[in-house]
């Protein structure tokens, strides 16, 4: 679709040469995120340097209506950064400095575009950190991660992003700029950095983050327990939760992945196993010995046959490797898979654990668990072979139904991936009309013309193929398999 | 003579319902409703909404009616070893908690009301009952109202159901004192600890006074960081009434100040009196402080506001 002749000179006047990309090889780099199986062409891709470069692209956009999506380093997984027709994308990644380290108040000011690494590699040399950690952390941008409220493994003890944000420079959809927050907390008036963290997009575009960084714990200890089946392994993580133990991480693995795991970076996993979990303990020295007591206590009374401490810090690297590592590694054991999303009360592990087991077996699909298990964050990779017609849509339906599980256990529709598209027309199994209605409020007074992002998030008759009214039916209710809540 | 205005009416629903039966009524007669304080035509009280509905030990959380009181929260969590993080003074309801973005000196460690929120049900000025957010600790499936709503002060909507993050109850808990001779050795002291490997679960400043750290966890862990504090800054124990105390100031307290943690000196020379939360950088101080607020953010917040309740109901 060409844009209008007075807006591309706008764009033109506003940026250098080289910040404008339309041609068509270089505009397929941008057609998708990381959930490759949604697709859409860009008008024009424009990179800017700097907040007021940013602002004069989007008060063009605003002046001539075009749509605009915000990108980062693309890595999102439910197509947060899809583009949309007739509209161009605003690349961030090369706004990615390090603007001030303020050890003195814990902050380090930073660009949208730095990588979420680049962050604790910033402040490292002073025993900081930066505490959440998606997987994709080594490419994955700052921008991005406010975007989507990223969490990591991390972040069952110390929290994800919104909660390490504490001020942010905003482009308004209509192009004006408001500081919210900034150094110090609590400050008056509503939390819009609540709202605006993992708003995907859609409420403006961040040009500067103010982030706490962290001190590195005196101790961090990680422990590898193997299980004979995952749903040991599950009671264990709720048994660790009940004892009041608040680890750094739980996560777990299964069979199918430890395998792909290994294959992929040798991580010295027990073999033969149904389940790992690491877990990881950080803190004052001596609460990480006395927890790690108690841990270990627990998975053994709960089955775990090999239990063994990370010898140093290659060892754990090693283990952290292999966790972080299985979504690619999953390559290696399956031609393509399908990677969803969900989120359970901890208390339902087991319970969920066995109706993916049970679709496993209907659907004679294998899924793989990887997932963020101490704080019920499941990341099930349903495997299927693309050259076999009607597998994909086959691993499709699993996909479904464990989220439709996901959330038939009080649980949600995403924990940390994002509705994006791919899940904008789920939003109904967890919300009802007022509740959207609510949030779409919200929106418009963010964006009255809904250039920011639009079609994400929220379902919409568009998108969603059902006209609007007082009620609508996702496909899951009208295949009988569930009910509103 | 003119006529005294009319006294407020008051309305205590029991019910969802019968809030949104309120707000509808007021809505339709042309009257403004303030909630749990003076100022509307019509004054909502929650304290008919104090049901615990839904707690789940197993996964730490708790569902609750706004307007049930910290304590008697407490006396609930407290019977399974747990607690919710929120020590600010003078027994809120959890409501209150969220509307005014109320904290104590636990802030530190377990953050404030929008870091334990995990959904909320509000009332909107028009009736409408609207959901965000759900139970479990992790969750970006849709816009986070339950977090927008903190600091809303009863201006966007009735905060009618609040799910909220529980923490274990910690074994042991111990304070320690550093009597300070001025802000610089206040602000020298926050950032030893802050750039220490200490985990305390308050840093706080009693200006003038002292910087007051509490420990919390088990026994052991709690014992070896008073050490450690004692030998860092020269703390020596003192009894929990230091915490009572700073409370009853942050209570009288009629202003507050976010601050960057680093300008903590400053911020001291600036008040003779506060309850500082050194590590948040967020002050309590006697006299009111003006709105530091840009400009665009109170825009923001004013659209936000007429969104969701465009005939200004809320008082």
């Amino acid at each position: 679709m060409s844009l209008p002749r007075d807006f591309v000179r706008a764009i033109e006047a506003a940026l250098p040469g080289d910040a404008i990309i339309r041609e068509r090889e270089q505009l397929l780099t941008y057609e998708c995120d990381g959930l490759t199986g949604h697709r859409a062409l860009p008008s024009l891709v424009v990179l800017p340097q700097g907040t007021a470069q940013v602002q004069a692209v989007v008060r063009a956009c605003a002046a001539h209506g075009i749509p605009f999506v915000a990108r980062g380093a693309g890595t999102g997984l439910s197509g947060g950064a899809l583009p949309v027709a007739g509209g161009i994308v605003i690349s961030l990644t090369r706004m990615k400095r390090v603007l001030e380290i303020d050890w003195a108040s814990g902050r380090i000011v930073v660009e949208p575009g730095i990588t979420n690494l680049a962050v604790t590699e910033a402040v490292a040399a002073e025993g900081f950190y930066y505490a959440p950690d998606p997987s994709s952390q080594q490419v994955c941008t700052i921008g991005g991660n406010v975007a989507e409220n990223s969490g990591g493994a991390h972040c069952l003890k110390h929290g994800v992003t919104v909660n390490h944000v504490t001020g942010l420079e905003l482009v308004l959809p209509d192009g004006e700029l408001v500081e919210l927050g900034g150094k110090g907390l609590d400050p008056a008036g509503l939390d819009l950095l609540g709202v605006v963290v993992g708003s995907e997009g859609t409420l403006g575009i961040a040009t500067r983050v103010t982030l706490r960084i962290l001190r590195r714990p005196e101790a961090v200890l990680t422990l590898l327990a193997g299980f004979p089946t995952t749903e040991a392994a599950g009671r264990a993580v709720s048994d660790v939760i009940a004892a009041g133990i608040l680890p750094s991480a739980i996560e777990m693995m299964d069979a199918l992945t430890i395998e792909a795991a290994e294959a992929a970076v040798q991580a010295n996993y027990p073999a033969g196993v149904g389940a790992v979990l690491i877990v990881e303990l950080d803190g004052v020295a001596a609460q990480v010995e006395e927890d790690r007591a108690r841990v270990e206590e627990i998975c053994r009374a709960c089955g775990a046959g090999e239990l063994r401490a990370a010898a140093d810090e290659a060892d754990r690297a090693r283990l952290w490797r292999g966790r972080k590592a299985a979504f690619a590694a999953m390559g290696r054991v399956s031609p393509s898979y399908y990677v969803q999303d969900g989120v359970v009360p901890r208390t339902k592990l087991p319970l969920i654990l066995r109706r993916i087991a049970e679709l496993e077996a209907e659907y004679g699909l294998r899924v793989g668990n990887v997932f963020h298990a101490g704080d019920g964050n499941l990341h099930p990779l349903v495997c299927y072979d693309h050259r076999v017609p009607g597998e994909f849509e086959r691993a499709r339906e699993v996909a479904e139904k464990i989220l439709f599980a996901c959330v038939e256990a009080g649980g949600s529709i995403t924990g940390e991936h994002g509705v994006g598209v791919d899940k904008a027309c789920s939003m109904p199994l967890l919300f009802g009309e007022h509740d959207l209605a609510a949030m779409n409020r919200v929106r418009r007074a963010f964006d009255p013309a809904s250039l920011a992002n639009p079609g994400k998030v929220l379902p919409t008759p568009r998108l969603c193929g059902e006209v609007p009214g007082p009620y609508r039916a996702h496909p899951i209710e009208v295949a009988g398999l569930g009910e509103r809540l | 003579m003119s006529a005294a205005p009319p006294a407020p009416a008051s309305v205590r629903p029991g019910t969802l319902e019968e809030a949104a039966g309120a707000l509808r009524a007021a809505g339709a007669a042309g009257r403004t409703v303030s909630i749990g304080r003076d100022g509307g035509d019509v004054i909502l009280s929650t304290a008919g909404l104090t049901r615990i509905l839904e707690h789940e030990p197993g996964d730490l959380i708790v569902i609750v009616e706004a307007g049930i009181r910290l304590s008697a929260l407490d006396a609930q969590l407290a019977a399974h070893g747990q607690l919710l993080a929120l020590d600010p003074p003078g027994d809120p309801t959890v409501g209150a908690c969220l509307a005014a973005n109320l904290s104590g000196p636990r802030r530190h460690r377990y953050g404030a009301p929008r870091d334990l929120v995990l959904g909320a049900t509000l009332v909107l000025a028009d009736g409408t009952v609207a959901s965000s957010g759900g139970k479990v600790v992790k969750n970006v499936a849709g816009f986070d109202l339950a977090k927008l709503v903190c600091g809303s002060e009863g201006r966007l909507g009735l905060i009618a159901r609040v799910c909220l993050r529980l923490h274990p109850r910690p074994a042991a808990a111990r304070t320690v004192v550093v009597p300070l001779q001025d802000s610089a050795h206040a602000a020298c002291l926050a950032s030893a600890v802050l750039r220490s490997t200490l985990a305390p679960s308050a840093v706080d400043v009693h200006w003038p006074g002292r910087l007051a750290l509490l420990f919390e966890g088990s026994a052991r862990a709690v014992a070896d960081q008073v050490a450690t504090a004692g030998a860092l800054l020269g703390a020596v124990e003192a009894g929990s009434d230091v915490w009572s105390e700073a409370g009853g100031r942050q209570l009288a307290a009629r202003g507050r100040v976010s601050f960057a943690p680093g300008e903590l000196a400053a911020l001291l020379d600036a008040w003779p009196r506060a309850v500082v939360r050194a590590g948040a950088g967020a002050a309590y101080v006697p006299d009111p402080v003006a709105d530091a607020r840009p400009a665009g953010v109170r825009v923001l917040e004013e659209r936000i506001r007429e969104q969701l309740d465009p005939q200004g109901v809320f008082a």
